[in-house]
């Protein structure tokens, strides 16, 4: 069942409590430590008898020990349970995209894309490293250091435990400065991650044009906004460091203040009160540390949830399950009538009231003019977009009603720009088909005219392909997407420009096999291009802007 | 590891201000620390004593307003030199990269990553782990120097226990070393898998697999955990074992002080500053170890960007004049790993006026134009070609403007670009968009039709300055009268200048100069040249 991922920047759970309560014993054993040093070191100048040293020599040596290893206990729980959910929120976050693809997906660009997913949630998560341990470590410290002093001394007590309060004080400014540099600081963030995706992913096309100085230009550009955002929030941090130091400052003086000419307490008791604040701060200091993360991650926190908060262009989309291997009980009657779409509500019409019939087993080319709707046909077909009016009917029954793994199931899709996935050949086809054996791979291949470039590979279906493999030519692109619909027996397949890299006998040849290979599945083809819809048993042709009868 | 790598400052010369200001900061920092210790030292005793308090209290009044002071500074100059480092080494990286051929050698995922993640991570090394490198360096020396002062048996316990730490450091450096490198590799990797899946969305969509592809991610996630957990134990248990060696350390200290206290031959107020002073000798040291894993990944990473500006900077290719001509002899092209060559010995002179470059799919066309273009260096044979533009069959077109999309690479004015597009046929669509030139595209084009995307290229080209273009099948997607309507602009163009056309189209082979066919036997040399209908203006 898809569920969105748990965007929230401080959760508390119980596996964070455990850690954060180890945390805090950590950070206690550490105040104890100094507290009981400073006793143990005046009352030993007054030379009493040793045994009454013991219990502190015993005190200071657990402490000691149990600092480190109280520590090293604490970070472990953290990063584990951190690192739990990150594992479960990455696969949230991907579910959550897939109703968004392919319709609303492109606006945002996939460099922000990249750092949405990645970046964004990295962020969110280890608020729970940075924020919520550090946060109830550095409760539990302090409230345990206040209770106990105060059993000593009320208004000491009182002094730590207002020393809390002006650092959580100082801490919730940090939050606030940190949150109001936030939003340029991510977009600045964003927009370098967006130039620096497209001077890395498209670097040949880039320099192809000569556009390499106009794109550092917008490198430099946005690094200077990133560095002048970032600056502004260290103007907020230093603020921040500088004010808890005076902070821990004033209450040693006060407590200072405080003890002096007083015999209320013997002189050890009252060392140990005088280095109580100081030790204290170690334990809070973190704390507007831990504002700056939290004020980071919230910023992260809202940009992924704006994009994951689209609407799918599909209604259907969201909280389908995984999709069951089709029954390929072969080509239902398609209709379409009056059919209208657009790709969001800000957009004008791509198809107007478009009336089509498409019997099982129809063979049909479509072109016509650039912009007239023919992708969007193909889009409203494919299920990928909701037409905004019209019916859409599979075997006389309305198509939108239908289960949406139930009409994509039947349909496969070839377009301009298949994507080769990082892995081997085999695993390039073989998804579009699980389960098939390298000889259905092989004549896959085949049919789509790619025997001679699997001939010539050493390595043959275990080659390596996209990034970081072996590079393919765009004609052997288009015809790996043809063999994966080959291989994927769907009644039928949609063809959106497949051949245009292709030259004129060999788009021929592979439009010829692929038609063969297709009788009594429905083929539609939409292409610019003449070759090879003379191949088809119908064309026809979309005029620009229609109120369009076929 | 290299506590401080000398090649920030020769990578990035204008980061030395900034890291100047950062030690000076963290110098005195170290000083007002040590101070605290002895003016703490005398308000306890001046407490535990009953004397007078007012001058110990002044001290540490004026103390902490100088802590608080530098504490700023600091917090603020570690900022700024840590985006002075990362944001110029990012500059350098992509600037060295859109300067060289591509190679091949790596892929742009795992380039990407390096040039946002790699050169962010260097931004802790430089903001959090220097301070606390400068700190190891001044505070223990400090601490050190004021104990042989003030009580040489305390000095004596620290100056023979405080190398252990660095020597426990650099033996769990070692061990770490290795992990983290595995660890960069994974997440890389990682980093890459999702970008692969992301943009495979689409396709994985198409044929019902997305979903298939949550078990592989929740596995990739799961080694990345593993991986991930297993050099954290180790550098946790690191700095817990550093932290236990220096508190037991002080504990010496301590209990040395308390005998001889006890004993009555150490007065209280040097055993107080002994015991407060000793641990400040050893803290700096654990906090390096603190810090060092999250520094270990800008090291790796300050490494590779380093290593990778040097290598694409000593493959960089010059740049050529403003010649018309383009001469290629005896030109042999092999991809990266492939068994034979794409392109074999192949030769070609092309002048101005319009030469079409034909032939079957595969025969390496592209790879031509590419190395024409100087984007791909050849494995044999030399090229004599001025600076070219290379219409790319899927042209260059990131989320901005149209404007700004046709001013890539030329500094034409909007009426040129009108011109342009009148010349390729999308004036009219542009001129319905509501905002026009301004209209803003999505990334790679979305939102215009692929003939759309090509025609704009094909403006684009049309406005660029250089004396060569290169275009990649530009009618392809185009319907017949589109074609016909690009192809008398190019025709148009090659009056001007050089143009090298990659087409399937009979009719732009048809208004051709000259006609080259790839898979004829001798190639360019044994080429027809018809009758040339322009020169070079």
């Amino acid at each position: 069942m898809t569920t969105g991922p748990d965007l929230r920047t401080v959760r508390v759970t119980p596996a964070l409590v455990r850690a954060g309560l180890v945390g805090g014993l950590a950070l206690a054993s550490g105040i104890a430590l100094t507290a009981t040093s400073g006793w143990l070191i005046v009352r030993a100048s007054e030379m009493p008898i040793i045994l009454t040293l013991l219990m502190a020599i015993v005190g200071v040596r657990a402490f000691g020990m149990a600092r480190p290893v109280l520590r090293y206990v604490e970070r472990l729980l953290t990063h584990d349970a951190a690192l739990n959910d990150l594992a479960q929120q990455r696969v949230r976050t991907y579910d959550a995209l897939i109703p968004l693809t392919p319709a609303r997906l492109g606006s945002r660009g996939r460099a922000d894309l990249l750092t949405g997913v990645v970046d964004d949630l990295d962020d969110i998560i280890g608020a729970q490293i940075r924020v919520t341990v550090p946060g109830i470590s550095a409760l539990v410290a302090w409230g345990l250091t206040s209770a106990i002093i105060t059993a000593f001394d009320a208004r000491v007590g009182a002094a730590i435990a207002l020393l809390g309060f002006a650092v959580a004080a100082i801490s919730a400014l940090a939050l606030r400065l940190e949150s109001a540099g936030m939003p340029s600081l991510t977009a600045a963030r964003a927009e370098v991650n967006r130039v620096a995706d497209l001077l890395t992913s498209q670097a040949g096309e880039i320099a192809a044009i000569g556009a390499g100085p106009a794109v550092l230009a917008d490198l430099d550009a946005a690094q200077s906004n990133w560095r002048a955002a970032l600056l502004r929030q260290a103007r907020g941090r230093a603020v921040a460091a500088g004010s808890i130091l005076l902070a821990v400052g004033a209450t040693t003086l006060f407590v200072a203040q405080t003890l002096v000419g007083e015999a209320r307490h013997t002189p050890a008791v009252a060392a140990l009160l005088v280095l109580t604040p100081v030790a204290t701060a170690d334990a809070l200091t973190p704390l507007a540390e831990a504002a700056r993360a939290l004020a980071r991650a919230r910023g992260s926190a809202q940009r992924l949830g704006a994009v994951l908060a689209q609407e799918p262009a599909v209604a259907a989309t969201r909280h389908t399950p995984d999709q069951q291997e089709p029954a390929h009980n072969g080509a239902p009657d398609i209709a379409l009538r009056a059919v209208s779409a657009r790709w969001s509500d800000d957009r004008p019409l791509a198809l107007r009231e478009l009336d089509l019939d498409l019997p099982a087993g129809t063979h049909l080319s479509l072109s016509g003019p650039n912009g007239s709707g023919k992708s969007t046909l193909l889009a409203v077909l494919a299920r990928h977009l909701d037409p905004a009016s019209g019916r859409y009917a599979v075997a006389g029954a309305d198509a939108l009603a239908e289960p949406l793994d139930g009409s994509r199931g039947r349909i496969a899709i070839v377009d301009d720009s298949p994507h080769l996935f990082a892995s081997t050949l085999r695993e390039n086809l073989r998804f579009a088909a699980p389960g098939s054996d390298d000889d259905s791979l092989i004549e896959a291949l085949h049919r789509a005219g790619l025997r001679p470039w699997l001939d010539g590979l050493v390595d043959g279906l275990d080659t390596r392909l996209g990034t970081g493999g072996r590079g393919v030519s765009g004609g052997e692109r288009a015809r790996i997407a043809l063999a994966r619909a080959i291989l994927s027996q769907r009644p039928i397949i949609l063809l959106d420009e497949p051949v245009a890299h292709l030259d004129a006998p060999t788009a021929r040849a592979v439009i010829g096999d692929l038609v063969s290979a297709s009788q009594g599945r429905t083929l539609v083809m939409v292409s610019h291009r003449e070759d090879g819809h003379d191949a088809f048993a119908e064309s026809s042709v979309l005029p620009p802007q229609t109120t369009g009868q076929r | 590891m290299k506590p401080f790598d000398p090649r920030i400052i020769r990578t990035v010369p204008e980061a030395r201000g900034p890291l100047l200001a950062l030690g000076t900061a963290g110098a005195a920092s170290g000083a007002a620390t040590i101070a605290t210790a002895f003016a703490l030292t005398g308000v306890v005793v001046a407490i535990a004593r009953g004397t007078g308090l007012r001058a110990p209290l002044a001290w540490l009044a004026a103390i902490f307003v100088v802590r608080a002071l530098l504490a700023a500074v600091t917090e603020y100059v570690a900022a700024r030199a840590g985006a002075a480092v990362s944001t110029a080494l990012r500059r350098r990286l992509l600037a060295a990269w859109a300067g060289a051929p591509h190679t091949g050698s790596d892929s742009s995922a795992t380039r990407l990553t390096l040039a946002t993640a790699g050169a962010t991570s260097i931004e802790p090394y430089v903001a959090r782990y220097l301070p606390a490198l400068i700190a190891a360096a001044v505070v223990p020396a400090a601490a050190v120097a004021a104990l042989i002062f003030v009580d040489w048996p305390s000095a004596l316990v620290v100056i023979l226990t405080l190398p252990l730490l660095p020597l426990f450091a650099a033996l769990i450096g070692r061990t770490t070393a290795e992990q983290t490198q595995k660890r960069w590799r994974a997440l890389a990797d990682l980093s890459g898998h999702f970008l692969d899946v992301v943009r495979g969305l689409p396709t994985l969509v198409n044929y019902g697999r997305a979903r298939k592809q949550l078990p592989v991610i929740a596995d990739v996630n799961e080694r990345n955990r593993a991986a991930t957990m297993g050099t954290l134990r180790l550098a946790f248990l690191s700095t817990g074992a550093l932290e236990l060696l220096a508190t037991i350390s002080v504990a010496i200290v301590a209990v040395l002080c308390g005998v001889r206290l006890a004993h009555g031959t150490m007065p209280l107020d040097t055993a107080m500053l002994a015991i407060l002073l000793a641990p400040e000798a050893y803290w700096p040291v654990r906090r390096v170890g603190q810090e060092f894993h999250s520094a270990a990944d800008g090291v790796l990473a300050f490494d590779q960007i380093a290593d990778a500006i040097d290598a694409a900077s000593a493959t960089n290719s010059p740049g050529g004049s403003q010649s018309f001509t383009v001469r290629m002899s005896d030109v042999t092209y092999c991809y990266p790993g492939a068994e034979g060559a794409v392109l074999q010995g192949v030769s070609l002179a092309s002048d101005a006026g319009l030469t079409a470059l034909t032939g079957p799919s595969g025969v390496g066309k592209t790879t031509l134009l590419e190395i024409i273009a100087g984007l791909r260096a050849p494995d044999a044979g030399t090229v004599l070609a001025p600076a070219c533009h290379l219409v790319t069959q899927r042209p260059f077109l990131p989320t901005g403007t149209l404007g700004r999309l046709l001013a890539l690479g030329n500094d034409a004015e909007p009426a040129a670009q009108w011109a342009a597009l009148r010349a390729v046929g999308l004036d009219g669509f542009v001129a319905a968009l509501p905002d026009g030139l301004a209209t803003r595209i999505g990334d790679d084009g979305f939102g215009l039709s692929a003939g759309q995307r090509a025609r704009i290229g094909l403006a684009r080209g049309l406005l660029a300055p250089e004396s060569v273009i290169l275009l990649d099948e530009p009618t392809a997607h185009l319907d017949a009268e589109s074609a016909e309507l690009a192809h008398s602009a190019i025709v148009d163009l090659a009056t001007r200048r050089c143009v090298i056309a990659v087409t399937h189209r009979p009719e732009l082979v048809a208004l051709a100069d000259q006609h080259i066919d790839l898979s004829a036997p001798e190639i360019a040399g044994a080429a027809r040249h018809t009758t040339r209908s322009a020169g070079p203006r």
